[in-house]
């Protein structure tokens, strides 16, 4: 990768400079130095843990211990039933927003895999007329605004042809829109993903596809059986961001589910919650049914995690 | 070479299958969604006990809108009625995009700040002759003014909002206080005392909280205060603004001295009354519910209405309303006409409807229609709802101006910029006089 | 012949490979971008049709940049938050990823740090509204435990942003300590030896060594991070704007582009005025990721083409 190079460029001056200057100064007490490490540490632990810890402990308070001033730690009696009875609620299906929450962003980013993989061996491999513009028109596309695209996409998206009952003029029915496919279909390709791809392709050294192409690999087949293999670990980062962006967005679901509540997603099931549970009376079970929707949203990232870090480490990805 | 010929089909038509795979399943998510039944879909605003009924223990005792579709589906089995809960904050623009897309709603909750360019645009039906003098002949009169548009009634009214001003009881009486705040200045006053803190400064218990987080929640309480003091909102032709005159600005001046006076801060929230941490406040209608809610048992002990206190002479109460109107675009129009005029045009046995009973009974809300007015005494005459009742006649309908929630908001952010004593009251009403006169100007010039 | 025919098969397999995402492009991008355009110099509601909507020309958007004061705010809270957001998050989780690079448990820290990372925003919003509760939150309480006096975090005007800020970081630091992380592993332990060998301090191994070595990894978090700062939205709107909490927060001190859009459009019925609105913010992120393109490439990104 290209990290080595800079290394070796900067790094040593950086390094001479380094030794002078340190022999003005005295190594700080590493006594005094550890603790002020470990108080620091732990003040960063509490500061990331204890909202989850309010979260959590307010989802099992009564009405009357959820208003007290001054608030309540921890309940005198946790309220478990808080979880059974979401659970139970017919009005925030849960299990309904995890299992859209899957299909879409599983799909969404494998297509956002397929796609970027594709687009990244043809921007660094082969060699064409107009091949930096459409690059750096890739990379413009992240700049544009959402918002510019609410209203259009919904447009398209009742217009696509042959979906949804309608025609091939896409008349006559509700095209993508009341299907995952409203969901799928506008993130399917990711500017960030193609660049990132290309980022990693760039290292794969030219003599080996050459090689490949000498004994009559076709493009394809370059791509199927070299390169994907040997980018895998920009594949796994390319998947999780996708996979936890695609997981997070709100307004697009939104806008599309409330006309489709079975097509809700898990951060609108949580904006629902809001509604079912808006009464004061109520607050504990808001708070376990929000605990509900992000700890399986958690639980995920433990699981694919390694792939993640490994995918950063072994990218060089900056 | 040969190889290489065998290496291109081989590998392109795997992949060819991959992609038929995919075209073929993205295909079949995709269809799959025409019912025989004729569906008419109703975007909502309600949620929670107002979609699915209150029930005791497993008992149904007040009907959620639910239950009343079902009804209807029953005698009309070729008709499904869809509802569509859409958050209050998220109903129009919801609302917009489907338009934009020609997939709206077939029958819509219309607020009568969203009228007019509803109207202007032709989103909406024409209401059938029958329903229209229905209207105008057993309505109230501030109902009537609220559904009217250049003359001509666009929907079924069903919920009218007005403002009082909503009491701790028990607070009132620690404190000594033998009933509620008569005039303004009185309110002040016992707002301040009502006012707890603790030595740290933190604020136990707010003797007074405004309604504030959107337009009409800051604007109506002030138009309020500003019609009882013989000012204007608007010129009566629209072209312009003029709440920013002496009475406007004594207006937001008596609002300010709930400030000053430390009866409330801009950290008050009237969310926190149920919780006991605020002791009064100029509320709507419909909070009825959710106070029922939440102090359960100590609900009549605890809750006190009164008409909001006036400055001097007879407060003028801000009025708003929702009528029930079919989409133009919609392709079910009768049958949708149809379940509007048996929901809330069709008088039962009792002289009521439907819809007011679902109103009365269920929302907490004050509907409209003379024959519900009379017919729901347990509701509309409780401790509550009694007292916005008697104060409808003493109610102005907020003026349907195009543009509307825009010019609404303008003077939300100018008086929320007031109570930050980031602007003078005077200055806040030019700012927003100034900004308001160019929409205005737009639209009516 | 032979070399003709191969530059020829390798822009048709080439245009083949981006088939998919150039049809995309031109679907979903291209397609609604012109529309906006066109909707730009128009005063439609997206109430009534598009094509009925009267054409108002460049009126839009000289109203948006000389006379909309709300706008002109939003564009200042914008550049705060980003800013903001961006560096002061990156000094954050630099020294975050000092922290726990070194430590045993990293993997339950890296699961600590980033829990908040895969937590939608809109639950975010409903937690941290609860910390910074006037009287029941929990933060005005470790100020009092403390003997600091309460805040009134959401609702007045100086403290509302910077502590929307201050919720953006946390939410967010996670994923920059991870690459950074990356960014930290990736440092040739024999810079560190020799360092040590002479003697350099930890505070002169970190200013001599190791950020250096790391300049690649802001400047791709500074581009990265601000292009998608400037369209913060979730979080705004469902702590200070949508929210019901305090919905007393002066609007002119939280109001952010993306939201002003979303207001002007979906509550004001001004959709051509907000679509103007919208690429002015395109050509607005546009500039700035060019001229920090051209500094970062000085500063050492040519590796990276």
């Amino acid at each position: 990768m290209s990290e080595g190079r800079i290394a070796t460029g900067v790094g040593r001056a950086q390094v001479t400079r380094a030794r002078r200057a340190a022999r003005s100064k005295r190594r700080v007490g590493g006594a005094v130095a550890g603790a002020v490490r470990f108080v620091v540490t732990l003040a960063v632990a509490a500061a990331m843990f204890l909202p989850f810890f309010w979260m959590f402990s307010s989802s099992l308070m009564t009405y009357q211990e959820s208003i007290r001033v001054p608030p309540v730690w921890w309940p005198e009696v946790p309220q478990w039933h808080h979880y059974v009875e979401v659970l139970k609620d017919p009005r925030v299906p849960l299990g309904l927003y995890f299992k859209n929450s899957i299909i879409v962003s599983t799909s969404v980013t494998l297509l956002v895999l397929l796609t970027s993989s594709l687009a990244g061996y043809a921007l660094t491999k082969l060699h064409f007329f107009g091949r930096d513009a459409i690059f750096a028109f890739f990379l413009s596309t992240m700049m544009f605004p959402t918002f510019l695209f609410l209203v259009p996409v919904y447009y398209i998206l009742k217009r696509l042809p042959l979906v949804g009952g309608n025609d091939l003029f896409g008349l006559g029915g509700v095209g993508a829109l009341q299907s995952h496919l409203s969901l799928i279909l506008p993130f399917a390709v990711s500017a960030w993903g193609i660049f990132l791809m290309r980022q990693f392709m760039m290292s794969v050294p030219d003599e080996l596809v050459d090689a490949a192409r000498i004994d009559g690999a076709s493009e394809l087949s370059i791509w199927a059986r070299i390169m994907l293999p040997l980018t895998r670990p920009a594949l796994a980062t390319i998947a999780i961001f996708t996979f936890i962006g695609q997981w997070n967005y709100f307004l697009w679901p939104l806008i599309v589910t409330t006309s489709a509540p079975d097509l809700m997603t898990v951060p609108v099931g949580i904006r629902m919650m809001g509604a079912a549970y808006s009464t004061a009376l109520n607050a504990g079970k808001l708070q376990a049914a929000t605990a509900l929707a992000i700890v399986p949203t958690i639980i995920i990232f433990l699981a694919m995690q390694r792939h993640y870090i490994r995918g950063f480490a072994l990218t060089g990805f900056k | 070479m040969l190889q290489r010929r065998r290496a291109i089909p081989g590998t392109w038509v795997r992949f060819g299958v991959v992609l038929l795979v995919v075209a073929l399943s993205v295909g079949l998510i995709g269809g799959g969604a025409l019912a025989a039944k004729k569906r008419v879909v109703w975007q909502v605003h309600w949620s929670d006990f107002q979609i699915e009924g209150i029930y005791k223990g497993d008992k149904l005792v007040t009907r959620g809108l639910k239950q009343w579709v079902e009804e209807y589906q029953k005698s009309h089995p070729d008709v499904e009625i869809v509802l569509q809960t859409v958050p209050m904050e998220e109903y129009l623009n919801k609302l917009m995009v489907a338009q934009a897309a020609g997939t709206g709603p077939d029958i819509i909750s219309v607020l009568n700040t969203w009228g007019p360019q509803l109207v202007n645009d032709g989103v909406l039906d024409r209401v059938p002759g029958d329903l229209a003098s229905d209207v105008k002949n057993n309505f109230i009169p501030v109902a009537v003014e609220g559904a009217g548009v250049d003359g001509g009634i666009w929907g079924i009214p069903f919920e009218v909002g007005n403002y009082a001003l909503v009491y701790n009881k028990k607070h009132l009486q620690e404190a000594g206080f033998s009933g509620p705040p008569k005039t303004w200045d009185e309110l002040v006053d016992m707002g301040a005392k009502l006012t707890r803190r603790k030595k740290d400064g933190t604020v136990e218990r707010y003797g007074f909280a405004f309604l504030a987080g959107w337009e009409s929640a800051v604007v109506h309480p002030y138009l309020g205060l500003l019609w009882s003091l013989g000012g204007e909102y608007l010129a009566p032709d629209f072209k312009r603004a003029a709440f920013n005159s002496p009475e406007g600005v004594k207006a937001l001046e008596a609002e300010l001295a709930l400030f000053k006076k430390g009866a409330t801060d801009v950290s008050a929230s009237v969310w926190e009354f149920p919780q006991g941490r605020v002791s009064m406040m100029i509320m709507a209608s419909w909070y009825e519910s959710s106070l029922k809610q939440a102090f359960g048992a100590d609900y009549e002990a605890t809750v006190g209405v009164a008409p909001v206190p006036a400055i001097n002479g007879r407060s003028v109460n801000a009025a708003y309303s929702w009528w029930m109107s079919v989409n133009a675009q919609s392709k079910v129009k009768k049958e949708a006409w149809d379940f509007v005029r048996w929901f809330t045009a069709q008088p039962l046995p009792d002289g009521t409807t439907r819809m007011g009973t679902y109103q009365a009974e269920n929302i907490g809300s004050i509907p409209p229609r003379k024959g519900d007015l009379s017919g729901h005494p347990e509701q509309l005459n409780d401790l509550y709802t009694k007292v916005f009742v008697q104060e409808l006649a003493h109610a102005r309908h907020e003026p349907n101006v195009l543009q509307g929630a825009e010019i609404k908001s303008v003077l939300w952010h100018e008086i929320v910029e007031a109570w930050h004593g980031r602007k003078s009251p005077q200055q806040a009403l030019d700012d927003a006089a100034r900004q308001i006169n160019q929409i205005l100007k737009e639209f009516y010039g | 012949m032979a070399l003709v025919s191969k530059q020829a098969r390798q822009t048709v397999t080439g245009y083949l490979f981006l088939a998919p995402a150039l049809i995309f492009y031109a679907i979903f991008l291209v397609i609604p971008v012109a529309m906006s355009v066109y909707i730009s110099f128009t005063n439609w509601n997206m109430l009534g049709p598009l094509e009925r909507a009267r054409r108002v020309g460049f009126s839009h958007y000289v109203y948006l940049l000389t006379a909309d004061e709300m706008f002109a705010a939003s564009l200042k809270n914008t550049v705060i938050y980003a800013l903001g957001t961006v560096f002061v998050g990156m000094a954050v989780a630099l020294g975050i990823a000092l922290l726990i690079n070194q430590l045993r448990a990293s993997a339950l820290w890296r699961f600590l740090i980033f829990a908040p990372v895969v937590t939608p925003a809109i639950a975010v919003g409903r937690i941290w509204s609860g910390i910074y509760h006037p009287s029941g939150g929990y933060l005005n309480e470790l100020l009092r435990l403390v003997g600091l006096p309460p805040q009134q975090w959401l609702s007045s005007a100086e403290l509302a942003l910077p502590s929307i800020m201050i919720t953006a970081i946390w939410a967010g630091v996670g994923a920059t300590v991870i690459v950074f992380i990356a960014g930290l592993r990736n440092v040739p332990a024999q810079y560190y030896d020799a360092a040590r060998i002479d003697g350099a301090s930890p505070w002169h191994e970190f200013w001599y060594v190791t950020l250096p070595m790391l300049r690649p990894t802001v400047l791709f978090l500074s581009v990265t991070g601000l292009i998608g700062a400037w369209q913060v939205f979730d979080l705004v709107y469902s702590m200070a704007i949508g929210g019901t909490e305090s919905g007393t927060t002066p609007a002119r001190a939280v109001m952010v582009v993306a939201l002003y859009l979303y207001m002007t459009a979906f509550r004001n019925l001004r959709a051509g005025r907000a679509t103007a609105g919208a690429l002015i913010l395109f050509v607005i992120i546009f500039v700035i990721t060019l001229v920090l393109l051209r500094v970062l490439r000085r500063g050492g990104l040519e590796a990276y083409e």
